[in-house]
């Protein structure tokens, strides 16, 4: 079936002017209508009518922008709040839920792009290239920054930064090129500055990249324990890495074992000109081969099975985010051993089973959602 | 035409190439199976203001509404006494003008496509634009519709809207919502007779569409009733290796060595012989009576991104590789000639040269296969309720 | 056709058989659209908007060589210390009863946007987005009168969504008065919220506020009307304001109050609670 055309969901309640409210319709109702102009009266009252709601169920209720939170000083504002310059009450700035953290006020707001904090591992594309620094598109509202000093260069750590780099900067990093990193620094006015001085950083490849709503609110990937692991994928899919950023870039590839001196003389991408690796083992040299990966562009040997499983855990992850769950890695596995069922029940079809998108991720979320 | 820009790294252009290029079947990122669709919400008649209205959202995101809008027009009349429509089949010099008149004038319609963040004069604008209308005039069959009488005609004006962002080539989403946008089109039903000047029912319920229904169910809440003739369809089909591929997402595009928008319409089964143009061609020999058969409207190549994307660097050439810093320079210069030469595997390399015929024959026959994609994605949107 | 007024002092209702002081049904969704940072869909009457809100983002690549080139919308706000808030509109030529087309460089096209832009680069906290650019995309599907209120709500709406920091929701809404300019009838009643026959004959304006308070954020008056008439118009237009804001209100709450049932959101902390801390 190539084509699957979904009913569009059934109208919304309708709206009418609220008959709760002290509103013109309803207190002028019977009055003489030359009156009508002057309804200041009515006005004036509104104005003094308090901003705050009666909350009927607290449970699930949220606040709104120009919403008083709270009158009591003693409290501080935090994210997604003001104060009104002529009194000390703290109200709130978006929609979203209220968050305290001792005597800070803050509101989540249900949906918003993703703000950066230290320490927080993001995925992200160069989009630009300056002299001695990258742009890096996280997903934020602004352009976070990698500077050339702020990464591992090839050669070991303890390597002097040089002239000749910033020549190359783009063989390390060009335009459209993924790499995960930690934000390091936040700047005055919440631009970010990355770092990538870690094994565990660096340039992406071998995989498939995803963009789904990140740590803002509104579902999407969270903050959790872990963001990137590696998991055994059924179906003789081998091993998968999945870099799960703050920011809800997903990065999912084959997991590659570092490669390391003795055996880079063998491998089959490293033949050629350059087989002159030192042969000696330590430390540094261990860095040192595993930087000889850092800023490859080439992608290894990648079995059909591990791409097929790639792709499912890619649709584990697009059906989550569209049937409004969140993404880590509890959920992940979970969706993931459910898909890999459920295939199962799709028949011999061979490769139609790895898809999960319309009935088949609300299926999906569905069983995610009653356990 | 540059069809959209993208930027994604030659590591992942290398894997997307790879996984759509797999024998037999390719592996669509998403893992929809090669000929079939995003899935789609639909609906037709959301807005009472104008003669025929569609939105479609895909489930990405990107969403289209189409509106129609007919007006009467006067018929420029032709330089001619015979304005008369009859049935002499003489090879007359006013049998041009007579055919014209029968098939009506391509400025009987007017198309606007309005996308977000473009221009209308933008050329991506104008060619979205273009092919669409192109597909709609190109058998005349339209047109053909809209006539009145010997002096007048309906005018038909077609805007295009894409609300969201284009997030993906829009084509088939513009087309898919223009189709049902027609589909559910009407017009209000002639009084007057001949040549006068026309008179419309006002009564809209007694209204009749511009693509009629078949008249065996006269009820039309049976839901039931088969549209005869369709408008047509634009499909984006591209292909990777011998891999062919319907309506690719956008990172499934940036890979593309051939995109085309291929345009099908449906024969009228009335309609004994079409004089077409020299986009035509009959794919379907002997049809069946009551089964569809489709044609081929119009083949348009879309320049796919891919060629613009920077290639990927081996490792071999790759001085961030492994730089011992005395050998770097020896190194780029023997990188440089690998480049030029040999095709490293793993590597993006974007594709050079035109499309083989071959592929491009391929792509167009796998469109008008008999129970084919463009067969059943005319059915899908049959189905969709017309309200 | 003109619009036939002697009927109003009679039976006291208007053509579409409202009261003076009644609006029109008010109809809204948010998250229409699954991909935008926000979006909205806003019917006030048979005026039907939609809205979709990108950004805040920094512009980087083509992209923003694209958009300073096309110079499509109106910007407010200055580039560098805070967000730029640009407001496109584009108005379907199947919008009105007579098919219309308008181009992007239509002069009243450009006045709402800028007035748009302005609107809401007044209420936005543009300051905590420094070097961004809001871009808020408004399709006008069908007109019946007060367009420029539609749009307004529609990109409140829109930025709420988005999750862009305010200080209060800015509502719309249009005023006008019973008799015409020419009358020059002093006991002229008010109306409230005019529909497309009304605002061609009537004297009218639209009105926006910020939030529940009398502070007007917005004041367009594109007709002739006597003075005295004004301050009564004004009046019954901010109060519809009110009204507007607690509908919208009541809009995002619903949607909040869903997504927080279905667990995409968080729960926060009662505010009863905190009270007792």
């Amino acid at each position: 079936m190539p084509i699957t055309i979904i009913a569009p969901k059934p109208a919304q309640q309708r709206y009418a002017a609220p008959q709760d409210s002290p509103d013109a319709s309803d207190s002028e109702e019977g009055d003489d209508l030359s009156e009508g102009g002057a309804d200041l009266e009515g006005d004036i009252s509104m104005g003094h009518r308090p901003a705050k709601k009666a909350r009927t169920d607290g449970k699930y209720e949220i606040v709104t922008p120009g919403e008083v939170i709270t009158d009591d000083p003693q409290w501080m504002r935090g994210h997604g709040t003001y104060v009104s310059p002529a009194a000390t009450s703290i109200i709130s700035s978006v929609a979203g839920t209220v968050t305290r953290t001792n005597k800070l006020l803050s509101v989540r707001p249900l949906r918003a792009r993703y703000t950066p904090e230290v320490g927080d591992l993001v995925v992200g594309r160069i989009v630009e290239v300056q002299a001695k620094r990258w742009r890096v598109d996280v997903g934020s509202t602004q352009l976070a920054s990698l500077p050339l000093s702020a990464i591992n260069l090839p050669g070991g750590i303890l390597r002097r930064r040089t002239d000749t780099d910033e020549l190359q900067i783009r063989t390390f990093f060009a335009e459209g090129d993924l790499l995960v990193a930690e934000v390091q620094q936040l700047y005055q006015d919440g631009g970010a500055v990355l770092h990538t001085r870690s094994l565990k950083y660096g340039k992406l490849r071998n995989g498939i990249f995803v963009a789904v709503s990140g740590m803002g609110g509104g579902g999407g990937v969270v903050r959790s324990r872990r963001q990137v692991w590696t998991l055994d994928a059924a179906n003789g899919g081998g091993q998968i890495d999945i870099v799960l950023g703050v920011n809800g870039y997903v990065w999912i590839s084959k997991h590659v074992e570092p490669v390391l001196a003795e055996d880079q003389k063998t491998t089959p991408t490293t033949a050629g000109p350059i087989t002159n690796a030192p042969t000696t083992t330590g430390i540094t040299n261990l860095e040192e081969s595993v930087s000889a990966t850092m800023y490859s562009s080439q992608n290894d040997r990648i079995e059909v099975e591990t791409m097929r499983e790639i792709a499912r855990l890619r649709g584990v992850i697009t059906a989550l985010v569209e049937n409004g769950l969140r993404v880590d890695e509890d959920m992940v596995m979970k969706g993931y051993h459910e898909a890999v069922e459920m295939a199962l029940t799709y028949g011999e079809g061979g490769q139609d089973d790895v898809y999960l998108g319309g009935e088949r991720g609300e299926q999906l979320a569905a069983v995610l959602r009653g356990r | 035409m540059s069809s959209q820009h993208v930027l994604l790294s030659p590591a992942e252009l290398s894997y997307l190439h790879a996984s759509l290029s797999l024998q037999p079947l390719p592996l669509r990122p998403d893992g929809r199976s090669p000929t079939q669709f995003r899935p789609l919400v639909a609906e037709t008649g959301i807005l009472p203001g104008t003669n025929g209205s569609a939105r479609i959202c895909f489930a990405d995101g990107t969403e289209a509404i189409v509106g129609v809008k007919a007006e009467v027009e006067r018929t420029v009349q032709p330089f001619t006494q015979d304005t008369q429509t009859t049935q002499d089949e003489g090879e007359t010099p006013a049998e041009d003008e007579r055919r014209k008149e029968e098939v009506g004038g391509s400025d009987w319609v007017e198309m606007t496509v309005e996308i977000p963040g473009y221009r209308d004069d933008d050329p991506t604008t104008v060619f979205l634009g273009q092919m669409l209308q192109e597909a709609l005039l190109a058998d005349g069959e339209f047109t053909k519709r809209l006539r009145i009488n010997g002096r007048f005609h309906w005018k038909i004006y077609l805007d295009i809207l894409l609300i969201s962002p284009p997030l993906s080539y829009p084509l088939p989403l513009l087309s898919l919502t223009t189709h049902l946008a027609l589909l559910s089109a009407r017009l209000p039903r002639l009084k007057s007779e001949g040549d006068e000047d026309p008179l419309f029912d006002d009564d809209w319920a007694a209204s009749t569409y511009v693509y009629p229904r078949d008249n065996n169910k006269k009820d039309g809440k049976d839901g039931n009733n088969k549209v005869v003739a369709r408008p047509p369809v634009t499909l984006l089909v591209m292909a990777v290796g011998n891999n062919i591929i319907f309506d690719p997402a956008r990172e499934e595009l940036a890979v593309a060595d051939v995109a085309l928008a291929v345009s099908v319409g449906e024969e009228t089964t009335t309609t004994t012989t079409q004089t077409g143009g020299d986009d035509d061609v009959d794919m379907e020999e002997g049809s069946t009576p009551g089964k569809r058969r489709l044609r081929l409207l119009s083949v348009r190549t879309i320049d796919p991104p891919s060629r613009l994307t920077p290639p990927g660097v081996p490792n071999a050439t790759n001085t961030a590789y492994t730089a011992p810093t005395g050998t770097a320079e020896a190194k780029t210069q023997d990188g440089a000639r690998t480049l030029e030469t040999e095709r490293v595997e793993g590597v993006w390399k974007a594709p050079r040269g035109g499309a083989k015929v071959m592929v491009m024959a391929a792509l167009v026959a796998k469109v008008l296969e008999k129970g084919g994609v463009a067969d059943e994605v005319l059915d899908g949107l049959e189905a969709v309720d017309l309200g | 056709m003109p619009l036939d007024t002697s009927s109003y002092s009679l039976a006291l209702l208007r053509v579409d058989g409202r009261r003076w002081n009644e609006l029109r049904r008010i109809n809204a969704q948010i998250r229409t659209q699954a991909a935008a940072d926000g979006s909205s869909y806003l019917e006030m009457g048979h005026t039907k908007v939609m809205c979709v809100v990108t950004g805040p983002s920094e512009p980087f690549g083509p992209a923003r060589v694209g958009r300073t080139g096309a110079g499509a919308g109106a910007t407010a706000g200055a580039s560098g210390g805070e967000a730029g808030v640009v407001v496109s509109i584009v108005v379907a030529g199947f919008s009105s009863v007579d098919r219309k087309r308008r181009g992007r460089g239509d002069k009243r096209i450009q006045e709402l946007q800028s007035t748009i832009s302005s609107a809401l680069a007044a209420s936005l906290h543009t300051h905590l987005f420094p070097h961004s650019t809001i871009s808020i995309s408004l399709h006008v599907l069908s007109q019946d009168g007060s367009l420029l209120a539609a749009l307004i709500n529609a990109a409140t709406l829109a930025c709420v969504d988005a999750g862009i920091p305010m200080t209060d929701y800015v509502a719309a809404c249009t005023a006008g008065s019973t008799s015409t300019y020419a009358a020059n009838d002093e006991s002229a009643d008010p109306l409230l919220d005019l529909n497309h026959q009304e605002e061609q004959e009537l004297p009218g304006l639209t009105v926006a506020t910020l939030g529940d308070s009398d502070r007007v954020a917005v004041l367009v008056c594109e007709s002739r009307v006597q003075v005295s008439r004004l301050e009564g118009m004004l009046a019954v237009g901010v109060d519809g304001c009110k009204q507007v804001r607690a509908i919208l209100d009541r809009v995002v709450r619903d949607k909040g109050r869903k997504m927080v049932q279905e667990g995409t959101v968080q729960k926060g902390v009662g505010l009863e609670d905190m009270e007792v801390d």
